[in-house]
């Protein structure tokens, strides 16, 4: 919304600017609420770990590049191999996906000025940035997480690894849990509660549906992890027998509770990027999805059949027939649905008129990725098929052509596309096209061979290999890919980070986007918009009308709600209109709260229980503080 | 309480938000319990004799009664809701103070009963005396939590009953329906062997 | 069936798979479980192959006929595109995929199961060790460690446990992986169609040396099998040269004996893997380092420098000391 007509607009206009206007200086930025900063703050910190993610990755194929190399010892090389999974799942792709996209966007789609929970909200990311600087301290002090990203026990056991390197990395997570749990009650609650009158539930972006369900499963899978890792610590610290054999404990039992919670992980990560992927395909084909309701279904479907599947990742343990073969059977229906959005994509692109920029081409990346890893997935459905290949490389290429082929892509595409709004400036295209070929290239390079290598019986998790094996051209295509890869992520950076100072001005929409975030200006204003849009569709960019209307609104003082820092809250099914919230602005005890949390994880992990007690009665005691302030109603 | 306030929460057609969140938190913590039920049957399972070891399986009648004091303790909190959305803050007050007498009470019989089953076997004796004291545990401390809730909430209500204040309490009754009925499944569980 | 894939194996394997003979790959199948994975493998490929080509074709046209909306010859209906969506995103997969299970999951999955009780010949049990193989016949006092010799073309039942950690027990060219964890027996059949040298490797990751912990089973005519079997249940040679008899007292006076066996004398140790007839193995630490007498002084005297994070510590042993030890060790055939 660039202009205003009247004075009484203008008058409207500058109310807003004043009570949403956002505390300077750093002060401001540890003690925001705001979706869009908290957005930035996810934004950053999360490509720091890709960074420091990337770097692992670069010494792990470095040190494979040949055979009986000498870069990287085992201990190191166990350090690097682990933590490079546990940084890339918990500490990238999740905070970038949630915390940045989702939180950024999803406030701005549904027509919102917030989320729910802003306070909650920061208070998500501050846990997330200390989570990930405790699992860091372990590995900076030569004690990372080495057991591999899901520690089987034994290994994982104090028997086994009696440093402190299982510590950081149960505590770590269990620390990073809670941020992702807080953030997907939010996403919830605003995603029912939050949206602008009319945008009933069929009205609502596929991105929101993405996230809705990313949000619920969430909510069931943390839980079983957080008992394992419970239970680990308990036996690791405390001498308890949960795995301990001899004790009447079951090796087996850490593989199911890891496990159900680590497969619909992996739907956790890359429901996002479906949500970006049905994000970019109808703004440039220029035409709506095709098909919908089919779409929408089958992202919340793969959400809820994911819980079903989890043994698919214990084929080889020597389960019973009957339960291999059910899981194996779920394991082939969560196909579907995801067939369903492919085939979906793919035919929006053939019936519309597709303009090639750099978003759209890294989301083309992404389908071909996605069905390459997929379909190698559906062989891991065939179960004797499964029991020769698994922990082999050729799941390591299965998995990375998932997770990074299938939801990074779409980030990447994402941080094209949305640069503009979150800017107000446009990336340089031809350098946007160039790193995607780099990237797509490199991404082929390293991951392609893996599938070779691992069928000819090269084990994953191996710090060297012998020569003669046939492994060793390939392992040293992957390691030039890896460089590849590299360089085509660092000219993205560049290209970002040169254009976010240097780029052409653009308007609120340069694109032609359908969602309601190209409604108002690039980048939006604190308040997000001077009037909660009109929505009478699911593509309400496009409904001119009702665009133009919101204008008028302005100059009415219709759904302004300038007296205070005011959003609506509408019902969950109908969004009909329900009550004006009064939402808070900044406060001190987000980070606060996690500096407390800090003190419990930090003290856990040093073994003094009683100094972690305490740090636990501050936690109380801060929580106490922030709920004295209440939200006033206007 | 205010006119808007009175207003608010009776012209509000959806659940508040607050209580959407505790709906959900409660969803994780139910689902928390879920699978420490489910290890604890994992394990029971995984072996003929249980308990292991020899333990005696504990007595069923105190930790049943005890539980259905709980159980009955939901029905003030509903109370001190309905009370909290007519405004009227004396009696929410005094419903939520019944209530806190049963869950205090019902807790501190509970440590004793916890801190007699630890003179008899230990957590570090065996997986059963590890998943009974973990899942106890648990649960007790859930408990906890609770009371120290419903203590803050009338702290709060001793000035006043604002809309903010009318949500807690029913978020905190929420809370502790699920506290109240998770407890049965606990001690269900807890009591599966003499059962 | 059969005869296709088997031209195939041939003429993928050398263009794609420059080096199919590592022997270690699932694809160089040498028994009948391995053989149906991997007759398997190839006909989802060719299923995999063209659903991905399909799919990259579409997208080449999206971008030929991008100036153009709609589909080629079908237009721009909708309820056309959205049929499509459930044909092919729905309905195709729905019984592509019934297929592949029953094919597999219900099929092929048989013959990966643990052989029937008392349906084999013999039984071996294999116990994994950070990081070696320890291996038993049972019904005989034979203990090895990382070389498993089978009659050829004789159904062996194969037992594992493990002492410490998960491994998990994979001969690809053989059969699948079949895990060891605490507290429970996995039981796989082993079988050779013909005789020769079949590579394996542990398949979950068990700590810092888990690169380094193969073994090979070794097919053999059944005469030579059992040959091989009289000698390994016989206990340790005795030496016959002074060298060997003085090499023999460092053994059972330094922390050898503490961690490794000889049957027939007083060295009982069970950390490291039975020496009983080392000479009868190619290689050390688990197929790390050939089995000859200067890799195995270069072994003893530092461990840590060939397979990092081993349990064996070096022995400081002068060159007299060392020269009589390998000697001895040398004699245990």
């Amino acid at each position: 919304m660039a202009t205003v007509a009247s004075p009484e607009a203008a008058r409207r206009v500058q109310r807003l600017e004043r009570v949403w206007r956002e505390r300077p200086g750093l002060l401001g930025w540890l003690t925001t609420c705001d979706h869009k900063r908290i957005g930035i703050l996810y934004l950053f910190t999360s490509l720091a770990f890709f960074a420091a993610g990337g770097v692992e990755a670069l010494l792990v194929r470095t040190q494979l590049i040949r055979p009986d190399n000498g870069l990287l010892g085992p201990e190191k090389f166990d350090q690097m191999m682990t933590t490079h999974g546990v940084t890339m799942i918990f500490l990238f792709v999740i905070p970038i996906s949630i915390g940045a996209f989702g939180n950024y966007l999803v406030p701005l789609m549904i027509g919102s000025r917030d989320m729910a929970f802003p306070r909650m909200n920061a208070l998500s990311y501050w846990l997330f940035l200390a989570s990930g600087i405790f699992i860091y301290t372990g590995l900076f002090l030569g004690h990372g997480p080495n057991a591999g990203w899901f520690d089987y026990v034994p290994l994982g056991s104090k028997q086994y690894d009696p440093g402190p390197n299982v510590d950081f990395y149960a505590l770590g997570l269990i620390f990073n849990g809670v941020s992702s749990t807080a953030a997907a009650i939010n996403f919830i609650v605003t995603i029912f509660k939050l949206r602008a009158p009319g945008m009933s539930l069929n009205r609502m972006p596929l991105f929101c549906y993405a996230f809705l369900a990313v949000s619920f499963a969430l909510i069931f899978a943390l839980p079983p992890l957080n008992v394992a890792l419970g239970f680990l610590e308990l036996d690791r610290r405390l001498g308890f027998h949960f795995f301990d054999v001899a004790h009447g404990g079951d090796a087996l039992m850490w593989q199911h509770l890891f496990w159900i919670f680590g497969h619909p992980e992996v739907y956790i990560i890359i429901l996002p990027a479906f949500g970006i992927a049905t994000s970019i395909i109808p703004t440039f084909t220029r035409r709506k999805m095709v098909a919908f309701p089919l779409v929408a279904l089958a992202e919340i479907l793969v959400a809820f059949i994911g819980f079903g599947v989890w043994v698919h990742h214990m084929f080889a343990t020597g389960l019973s027939s009957i339960t291999l073969v059910y899981f194996a059977a779920a394991s082939l229906i969560i196909v579907v649905p995801s067939g369903i959005q492919l085939f979906a994509w793919i035919t929006t692109l053939n019936t519309g008129r597709p303009e090639f920029k750099t978003p759209l081409l890294f989301i083309c990346g992404f389908i071909i990725f996605f069905l390459l890893g997929g379909l190698s997935g559906v062989m891991f459905a065939a179960i004797p098929f499964d029991q020769q290949l698994t922990d082999t490389y050729f799941v390591v290429a299965h998995f990375h052509f998932v997770i990074f082929g299938a939801a990074v892509f779409p980030i990447l595409g994402g941080l094209y596309y949305w640069f503009p709004k979150v800017t107000g400036r446009m990336y340089h295209e031809r350098t946007g096209q160039l790193s995607f070929w780099l990237a797509f290239t490199g991404t082929a390079l390293t991951f392609f061979p893996m599938h070779i290598v691992g069928l000819l019986g090269m084990p994953r998790r191996v710090y060297t290999y012998p020569g003669g094996m046939g492994w060793s051209d390939y392992n040293l295509l992957e390691s030039i890919g890896a460089y590849v890869l590299a360089s085509g992520l660092f000219l993205i950076v560049a290209n970002l980070l040169v254009s976010a100072f240097r780029g052409v001005r653009v308007g609120p929409d340069p694109w032609g986007g359908a969602t309601l975030e190209w409604a108002t200006s690039s980048p939006p204003p604190d308040y997000n918009f001077p009037v909660i849009p009109k929505v009478t569709s699911a593509y309400a960019m496009w409904d001119r009308e009702d665009r133009e209307e919101d204008a008028r609104k302005l100059t009415r003082g219709d759904l302004v709600l300038e007296r205070g820092h005011e959003t609506p809250a509408s019902t969950v099914l109908d969004a009909d209109w329900d009550e004006i919230l009064e939402m808070p602005s900044d406060s001190p005890w987000p980070i606060t709260l996690a500096a407390a949390a800090a003190g419990v994880f930090a003290f856990l992990l040093l073994g003094h229980w009683l100094v972690a007690g305490v740090f636990g009665g501050l936690c109380l005691a801060v929580l106490a503080a922030w709920h004295r302030q209440e939200p006033q109603l206007a | 309480m205010t006119d808007t306030t009175r207003t608010a929460a009776a012209s509000r057609r959806s659940l508040p938000n607050g209580v959407w969140g505790i709906a959900l938190f409660i969803a994780t913590e139910a689902t928390l319990f879920g699978s420490l039920i489910a290890s604890y049957f994992y394990l029971r399972f995984k072996h003929a004799g249980w308990p292991l070891g020899g333990i005696e399986p504990p007595k069923p009648a105190l930790p049943l009664a005890i539980t259905g004091a709980l159980v009955l303790a939901i029905v003030p909190m509903f109370l001190a809701s309905a009370a909290a959305r007519r405004g009227s803050v004396g009696a929410t007050a005094r419903f939520v103070i019944t209530a806190l007498v049963v869950q205090a009470g019902y807790l501190v019989v509970q440590i004793v009963l916890f801190a007699d089953d630890l003179s008899k076997f230990k957590p570090t004796t065996n997986a059963y005396g590890s998943v009974y004291f973990t899942l106890l545990g648990v649960d007790h401390f859930h408990v906890l939590i609770g009371i120290l809730l419903s203590l803050w909430l009338l702290s709060r209500l001793a000035t006043g009953l604002t809309n903010y204040r009318v949500v807690a309490t029913r978020v905190i009754s929420w809370y502790w329906y699920f506290a109240s009925t998770v407890a049965v499944a606990v001690t269900l569980t807890q009591l599966s062997s003499s059962l | 069936m059969a005869g296709r894939p088997r031209l195939l194996v041939p003429i993928v394997c050398s263009t794609a798979f420059a080096g199919c003979g590592g022997g270690q790959s699932p694809l160089s199948p040498k028994s009948k479980p391995a053989h149906d994975i991997s007759t398997l493998w190839w006909w989802m490929l060719a299923v995999a192959s063209v659903v991905f080509l399909g799919a990259v074709f579409m997208i080449t046209i999206a971008w030929l006929r991008r100036k153009r909306e709609g589909l080629p010859y079908l237009g721009r209906r909708e309820n056309v595109a959205n049929g499509l969506v459930v044909v092919f995103g729905l309905l195709v997969p729905v019984a592509v995929l019934g297929v592949v299970f029953v094919i597999a999951n219900l099929v092929v999955t048989k013959d990966t199961d643990a052989p029937a009780a008392g349906s084999t010949a013999m039984s071996i049990h294999v116990i994994g060790h950070q990081w070696f193989w320890e291996v038993r016949y049972q019904g005989t006092p034979a203990v090895t460690a990382n070389e498993i010799h089978i009659p050829v073309r004789t159904r062996v039942d194969l037992a594992v446990n493990t002492a410490d950690v998960i491994h998990s027990f994979w001969v690809p060219e053989l059969n699948r992986k079949i895990d060891m964890i605490p507290g429970q027996t996995g039981r796989i059949l082993l079988y050779a169609d013909r005789p020769g040298q079949y590579r394996g490797q542990c398949a979950e990751f068990c700590g810092v040396q888990h690169a380094h912990m193969a073994m090979k089973v070794i097919a053999e005519p059944a005469a030579t099998f059992r040959g091989w079997l009289a000698n390994q249940s016989r206990p340790a040679r005795a030496p016959t040269t002074p060298a060997q008899r003085l090499g023999r007292q460092t053994f059972l006076t330094t922390a050898c004996s503490d961690c490794h066996t000889l049957r027939g004398t007083a060295a009982r140790g069970v950390i490291g893997p039975d020496l009983t007839h080392l000479m009868s193995r190619s290689t050390l630490a688990a197929l790390t380092i050939p089995n000859r007498p200067d890799e195995l002084a270069r072994w003893i005297l530092d461990p840590q420098h060939v397979k990092p994070g081993n349990k064996m510590p070096g022995l400081k042993l002068d060159a007299a000391e060392t020269r009589n030890l390998v000697d001895f060790l040398e004699s245990l055939k």
